[in-house]
Order: C-alpha cells, then structure tokens, then sequence
C-alpha cells in the first residue's frame, strides 16, 4: 500500500517533469547517453526541467552570479575607456583584469564583518541577507523566451511589488546602522522612491494597456517590440529604472562625495560585499523586465541546433544592452542633487508617463482594440 | 550684481546636446584615448629642460655661495670639502624643483637630469651630500618603452616609442654676461686685502703709497666670478656689467 502510493508519487512527479523538457538538439546525444544512467537520467531530466532550469541556472540564480562576476567588471572597464581611464587591470594584467570582483569577493569573505556599538545588531547583520528576498524573487517571473519559472497572469504586478519592496529594506538597513551618514542616506532613498515609482509603474501600466495582459510569457510573444508602439513608455521606464538602481547620474542616496555610501556606510567584510552588488541584481531584474517589455524579450533570429536555448540567448544579450547602457549613463550625465531628482520624478517623468499611457491608449484605438 | 543663471535651451538644443554626449560616449568606448601611462612597465618622454634631480661638477663650481643665497627653500647647505672649498648640499626634504641654483650659478657647475623620482629611506638621508651629486645615480629600470604626448588640435595622442627615454642630459653651457667687480664707496675701504687673496686670476692688486694701501681691480683679468664681493668685510665691492 505505502510502497505503491511512493511510487504513484515518483511517478507523477516524472510525468510532471518529462512532459515539460527543455528540448535542445545540439546536445541530443549527451544527454541520451547520460540518461542511460540509473541516478544520471533522472538528474539530467530534473535539470533540463524548464521551470528548474529557468529557476537555478537561467535566466536565474547561476546566471546571476556570473553576470554579477563579470558586471561590475564590465563597468568599470567600459567607463575607464569612456573617461581616457584604463580601469582594473593589475589582476591577471593579460586579461584585463577580468577576476577583479573574484579577488574582491575573497577580500570581502575574509574581511572581518564589524558590527559597531550604536547598530541595532539583530537586523543589522539581517538585512543584508534579507535584501536577498526581493531581488532574487522576481527571477522566477521573468521569461527568456519560452523558459520560465513560474508562469502567471499576474507577472508584471508581481515583479513591480517585489521591485517597489526592494527600498524598504534599504531602509532597514539604514535605520539598524544607526548612524548620521546612514539616516541621511536612508531619507534620500525615501524620497527618491517616491520620486520615481509612481512614474515607473504607470509606465508599466501603459504597456499593460498596450498587450491588454500581464503574463509575460505571452508579451513575449507578440510579434512587434513594444519600443516601437511607445518609445515615451520605453524612456520613463529606463529613466525609472535608472533611479531605482541608484548609480550614477541619480546616486543621491549613496553619494560618495557627501555620504561616504548612505545607507551602507556601516557595513564591512560581506555584509558590503552583499550590498555593493544589489544594485548589479536588481538591475538585472529591471533590464530583464525591459527586456521583455519593451525589446521583445527572447523573440529573435532562431540560432539553429540548439532549439529553446535560441530565446534565452537572444533574451541575455538584450539584458546585457540594456544593463550596460544603464550603467554608461554614469560617464554620460553628471550627478543629480536631491532636489533636482525629484523635480524631475514628480514633474517630467511623470508627464511623460501619464503621456505614454494617452499614446498605449491611442494606439490601441487605432490598432482596432487588440494586438 | 552679476547673477549666475541657467542658460535656457530649446527643447531641439537639449536633445541635440543628449545627443552629443551620447554619441562622444559612444565613440570613446569604440576608440579611446586612453590617456594612462603604465609607469614603471615605461616611462613619459620628458622634455630636456625638465626641472629634475640636480648633478654638480666641481671642477666648474667657484663656491660663490649664490644657490644658497638664491634658494627660497634655504635647501642649500655649503659643505667644506677636503680642498677648502665650500660646494653645495642640496636637502630634497626641502626642495621645490624651482631650479634657481641652476640659473644662478655663474660657472654651470649645477645642472639638472631628466630624473624625477627618487626613493630615500629615511628624512636624513635626503640631505644629498656633495661627492653624491658628482656621479649620475643609479637607477632601477624597468622599463621598455618610452611614451610621448602628442596634442594636435583638442585631442590627446600617445605614441609609444621602442626604446628607453635618456634620463641624463648634457648641461647647457651658461649664458656668460660679462660682469666685471667695482668698488662703490671707495672712502670705506679698510684695506684688509681679503679680496686680493680670494681672487683667483690676480686681478685685485695693491700697492703701499707712504700710510695709505692703494687697492686697485684690473679689468682685463677680472672675470666677474664674484668672489671679492662675497668676501668683502665692508660689503663695497659689486658686480656690473662691463
């Protein structure tokens, strides 16, 4: 009886993971031959599970961790050759410098997390990992082409929730440094969130009235990039997600020059580890929703041979665009002042947003009602 | 009162500006002008009248005391040397690389060096001593190259040249402006015959007439080198020009 109800369980739980296989020809034979092994196959088959892959490898968790390897990386060297500068190159001089975050990540690890005595000290050592949780979340909502996580209708409100979230715990970790630097920071970040997330999600909205849907797998589908339907959605957006991110040109809340980090001040060993590439993850999250929103996600020239894995191709070099765009801006444009970032979050970018949803609108009445 | 304001811009002129910075950005990722020189792997091509380290030949040096006098650091010591003489010391602790030692010293004893960084182990060493500005120092060289900057138009070039940069550069002879000593109160003259003794070409000379020692300059055997005048005890004797 109980051995039969295991086996029942196993069972549908096979059927639940070979009926939704990443099928990809290339690799055809590999994986044939592997799944003649007795644990192999079913390791291979559990990998090659599309919402177990989208989850762990890509677009998620692994993908991460390498792009937040190699970002800050990228940067850096990007905006040194912009400024006449030559940016990290002492580590492994004949590349470039490419393991410079590795080496720092190393530095970080053994560096001792000092928790100083005014600090609240529970959440203080929590936040940082907490932080984790909005940053991370959205990754299971965003497709790379037909590889997601998890599929829902409600994706994009989803997403812009676990985004929206994402300040509060800056704030958090601002209020458990206790310190003056870190209260000033904290304030900035209140304010420039308020700054920008009205505009940002009425963006959203207008490309939500566009698609008529918020499952995002189904606008990736849709055959035109919706840039190209509504550019001024497209600008807020970016403009809003380069304020959420906070680098450079609106850097209000960290502001080096007068803050020393903001909100991050405190923090030493891992605990900054952590923080300094938040921002890198959670501009991944955005440009991957840009991505999707606005460049067609993973719609793109089929690559032949390895099937599915075209989309997800085609969805992370469109990512990576959109990434290092954002983070070029910073050699571009010079920095905002509090004051100046939200006169343009509550006037400009608010226009502009409530402007792209009269254009969604418009576009949608011209278009005959649905795309 | 002059007011600072914004300057107001089209709505064309601001995109156009975006534009351009955007594009400028764009053309540097591309092809930039990296600027860097990667030091110790090669070394900037100075220019030969570089204000750098100071070398000394003592056989020019006529311990006239003006780099001390001239230096407006006070990173001049006078050192008696062996022979007598008094030659200088430079404390780069001190110095401030104006060279004006080196303009002012009459014979060109001092001379400059395209060198520029020097390493000392602690502040006292820093006094360089006289008999180590005579020999060129060492140097550790690592590098290969030599790079020069090249400014055409607005732009930054850097060309890179296979081939290490000289450091040492033949000293320049001095300009020689023809001075020659004069006496300028001759009523105060004590007759301690100190300038006849330090004047190295005979050029001072004199003569007892009765109670009265007559001094007297030759012209044509002065060379201006300015010893009587440092020397004088009664500050008479000056130099002008012939």
């Amino acid at each position: 009886m109980m051995q039969e109800m295991i086996s029942g369980m196993i069972n549908a739980l096979m059927n639940t993971i070979m009926s939704n296989q990443l099928h990809i020809p290339a690799l055809e034979p590999i994986i044939d031959l592997l799944s003649q092994l007795p644990v192999g196959g079913f390791m291979i088959s559990l990998l090659l599970w599309k919402p177990f892959f989208a989850a762990l490898i890509s677009p998620g968790f692994a993908t991460v961790g390498i792009l937040l390897l190699f970002f800050p990386w990228i940067e850096r060297k990007l905006c040194g050759r912009i400024q006449w500068r030559v940016g990290p190159n002492e580590i492994v001089w004949w590349l470039g410098g490419i393991i410079q975050l590795l080496a720092d990540s190393i530095r970080f690890m053994f560096q001792e997390l000092i928790v100083h005595r005014d600090a609240h000290r529970p959440y203080y050592l929590q936040f940082p990992f907490l932080t984790f949780i909005p940053t991370l979340l959205p990754l299971l909502f965003i497709p790379a082409g037909s590889i997601v996580a998890i599929r829902t209708p409600y994706a994009i409100q989803i997403i812009l929730a676990l985004v929206c979230l994402f300040p509060l715990f800056i704030l958090g970790l601002g209020w458990a440094s206790n310190s003056r630097f870190a209260f000033i920071g904290t304030v900035r970040e209140a304010f420039m969130y308020f700054a920008y997330e009205i505009a940002f999600i009425v963006a959203v909205l207008a490309m939500i009235i566009l698609y008529g849907t918020s499952d995002l797998v189904e606008i990736n589908n849709t055959s035109t990039w919706g840039i190209l339907l509504n550019p001024v959605a497209a600008i807020v957006f970016f403009i809003g997600a380069a304020m959420a991110t906070s680098r450079l040109p609106f850097e209000i809340a960290e502001a080096d020059q007068e803050l020393a980090a903001g909100p991050h001040v405190e923090y030493s060993g891992i605990g900054f580890g952590l923080i300094y590439v938040l921002c890198y993850e959670k501009a991944y999250v955005l440009a991957g929703l840009m991505t999707v929103l606005f460049l067609g996600g993973g719609s793109g020239p089929a690559i032949p041979g390895i099937g599915e894995l075209s989309g997800l191709i085609w969805f992370l070099v469109k990512t990576i665009i959109v990434m290092t765009t954002l983070f070029v801006l910073r050699v571009i444009y010079p920095r905002y002042r509090l004051d100046q970032g939200l006169s343009i979050g509550w006037s400009s970018l608010l226009s502009l947003a409530l402007v792209a949803v009269v254009i969604s609108l418009g576009v949608l009445i011209i278009g005959g009602g649905a795309l | 009162m002059k007011k600072v304001t914004v300057e107001e811009l089209s709505a064309r002129d601001k995109v156009l500006r975006h534009a351009r910075a955007i594009g400028v950005s764009m053309k540097e990722s591309v092809y930039p002008l990296t600027a860097t020189v990667y030091y110790p792997r090669e070394r900037k091509k100075m220019p030969p009248n570089l204000r750098g380290y100071i070398l000394f030949e003592p056989e020019k040096c006529i311990s006239c005391w003006q780099c001390a006098f001239i230096c407006p650091a006070n990173a001049i010591q006078m050192k008696e040397a062996p022979n007598k003489r008094y030659y200088p010391a430079v404390d780069y602790g001190k110095c401030i690389f104006c060279h004006f030692c080196i303009d002012s010293c009459s014979g060109g004893a001092l001379y400059s060096t395209k060198i520029h960084d020097v390493a000392y182990r602690d502040m006292d060493e820093m006094l360089t001593l006289t008999e180590y500005m005579i020999e060129q120092p060492e140097i550790l060289r690592e590098d290969k190259k030599s790079v020069e900057y090249i400014i055409d138009k607005d732009d930054l070039h850097l060309k890179r040249i296979r081939e290490q940069d000289t450091l040492f550069v033949e000293p320049t002879p001095p300009v020689e402006i023809p001075m020659v000593s004069q006496c300028i109160d001759r009523a105060s003259c004590i007759g301690c015959r100190v300038c006849e003794e330090v004047c190295a070409h005979g050029a001072i000379t004199s003569r007892q007439e009765g109670n009265v020692l007559r001094m007297s300059i030759d012209t044509d055997k002065c060379t201006g080198c300015g010893l009587c005048v440092k020397e004088c005890t009664m500050q008479i004797l000056r130099l002008v020009r012939r």
